[in-house]
């Protein structure tokens, strides 16, 4: 025998230098490693995928056994959260509805005026390289090619072929979808720092409301600046004392000056100043395997830098197949590029593309593609 | 070409790595699952040191060698770090059980708990060895504990497993 002929010395060292070797070659990023263990893994995969479902028994006798009071302490405290979420949604409805009213008032479009097919996903598109679903619901249904689909989540695509009684739907994820989309940045938190009364800044001043007080370290600094002293407590008062020579500005007698709130003060501060910045891009699909990003957001000093998290929502418009505000998802990731190109967002997608069941499909279309009547 | 398949079943090592196979899809499933104390179990080990146990420390090594390899290859850990400590603890079982004189069902049990605990005692030295950090501390100790015992355990099937499994060419034909 041919394994017999080694002596246990040349084995042991056989098997050493081996392990050695592999080792290196593993921690020096080798590629023909690399290619071995995803070779193995496509070999490995179903027969642990046929294990997972034999076995799903016996894991689940073990749960059950060991995390049983785990889960039902678990459930109780879920149990708790959903009665919280359930007082939070309808509170959220509410304030929708009000939005949506308000909107209609002043003739702007909303979602709430569009009808809407319900349909159910009944398949799935075989390719490897093309995200689709198939609904069960068509032409009868007044469905049309381009006309946005969506779930309880947000949006998942749009309809790209109308049949009878079925129609296909293309979704975000996939290379061939594009979309204008808004991306809503809230600025960061702000402190202002103002002068206390009586205290001269340089030459200038600055006149600034806030609540805001801020105590500056008493550090030893020398200035030749007259008037001004290194290390004061400051902006204790929402104004400044008045330099000889100057107008003074009446402050309300309501406190500092609040966005959207009236005061007798002849300088207010407009409402909406802390509304929500918005700024637009395309949205690409990228495969199932990547997320979407967003492009041609522009480097906007307004703007200001765009936060992971911040929502993105469909941006409208007359040519756009989708109608505005449809939550679409959330920023996940930025990646930054140099010169006046603006970021590229990687977007999370509020609705779980792997997962779809009932879909909704607005009949909407854009202005530009209404037929008008004579 | 089924001559071939027949050549290819009939040599041992190669129904070790279809063993090998089957232990590694119980080891990422069910036994991935099942963590009594908060220790995974390892079965790999055990199959490994079940080898020395039924065929002696040559053959022990080189299976212990081929199943590490295997595990290697599901693990982020780098490859041949497991094939090297399995190969040790083949080899280790391989020699204590030809110490023992007239080997019964308990002695097989407590040193194939052994050799597992040893394995993973070996397992966080040799990859602290390669460059890992933080994995080297009194847990281990304990990790070897649960994993020796509960190796005890499964280790009369296991080494009836591998007894068969390793079973010589001419023998099974």
């Amino acid at each position: 025998m041919a394994d017999l002929s080694f002596t246990r010395r040349r084995a042991i060292l056989l098997l050493s230098l081996t392990s050695v070797i592999l080792i290196t070659m593993d921690l020096r990023g080798s590629s023909v490693i690399n290619f071995t263990r995803s070779a193995f893994g496509v070999v490995f995969r179903p027969i642990e995928s046929a294990t997972k479902v034999v076995t799903r028994p016996l894991g689940n006798a073990w749960n059950g056994m060991t995390h049983y009071n785990e889960v039902v302490e678990e459930n109780h405290r879920l149990n708790d959260l959903v009665a919280f979420s359930e007082g939070s949604t309808i509170s959220a409805i509410a304030s929708v509805r009000e939005a949506q009213e308000l909107l209609s008032l002043n003739g702007l479009p909303t979602l709430a005026g569009i009808a809407s097919c319900t349909a159910q996903v009944v398949g799935q598109s075989p390719s490897n390289f093309t995200q689709t679903v198939e609904i069960n619901r068509g032409s009868e249904c007044g469905l049309k090619v381009g006309m946005p689909v969506l779930n309880a989540a947000g949006m998942i695509g749009k309809i790209t072929d109308v049949y009878n009684k079925r129609s296909v739907v293309m979704l975000l994820s996939d290379p061939g979808y594009s979309l204008a989309v808004k991306v809503v940045n809230i600025p960061a938190p702000t402190t202002t720092t103002t002068a206390a009364p009586g205290t001269v800044v340089g030459d200038t001043t600055t006149t600034t409301f806030t609540t805001t007080t801020t105590t500056l370290p008493r550090v030893t600094t020398t200035t030749g600046i007259p008037g001004f002293v290194p290390g004061v407590t400051i902006a204790t008062s929402s104004t400044l004392a008045p330099l000889p020579g100057e107008v003074t500005v009446p402050v309300g007698d309501v406190g500092p000056n609040q966005p959207g709130k009236s005061t007798n003060s002849e300088i207010t501060v407009p409402a909406g100043l802390d509304v929500p910045l918005r700024e637009t891009g395309a949205l690409e699909g990228r495969g199932i395997s990547r997320t979407p990003i967003v492009r041609f957001v522009e480097n906007q000093p307004r703007f200001g830098a765009v936060r992971i998290g911040s929502p993105i929502i469909s941006a409208g418009g007359a040519t756009s197949l989708a109608p505005p505000d449809i939550v679409i998802g959330s920023v996940s990731r930025i990646v930054n590029r140099t010169g006046t190109l603006g970021p590229i967002l990687e977007v999370a997608l509020a609705a779980n593309l792997k997962n779809l069941n009932f879909v909704r499909i607005l009949l909407y279309q854009p202005s530009s593609e209404r037929v008008v009547a004579p | 070409m089924i001559e071939r398949v027949l050549l290819l079943a009939e040599n041992r090592y190669a129904r070790l790595i279809l063993i090998g196979l089957m232990v590694l899809s119980l080891q990422t499933t069910v036994f991935n699952d099942m963590r009594p104390f908060g220790v995974c179990l390892q079965v790999m080990v055990l199959l490994a040191a079940s080898a020395g146990l039924a065929r002696g420390s040559d053959v022990g090594a080189i299976a212990g060698f081929i199943i590490g390899l295997l595990y290697d290859l599901v693990l982020t850990t780098p490859m041949g770090l497991c094939a090297a400590v399995f190969a040790i603890v083949g080899y280790l079982a391989g020699v204590g059980q030809s110490l023992v004189y007239e080997p019964t069902w308990w002695t097989r049990m407590l040193l194939g708990s052994i050799a597992s605990a040893i394995g993973m005692i070996l397992l966080p030295i040799v990859s602290t060895v390669t460059g890992a950090t933080g994995i080297l501390n009194a847990r281990v100790l304990f990790v070897a504990l649960i994993v020796g015992l509960f190796n005890a355990v499964l280790s009369v099937p296991a080494e009836r497993l591998c007894r068969w499994a390793l079973t010589e060419p001419a023998v099974v034909r």
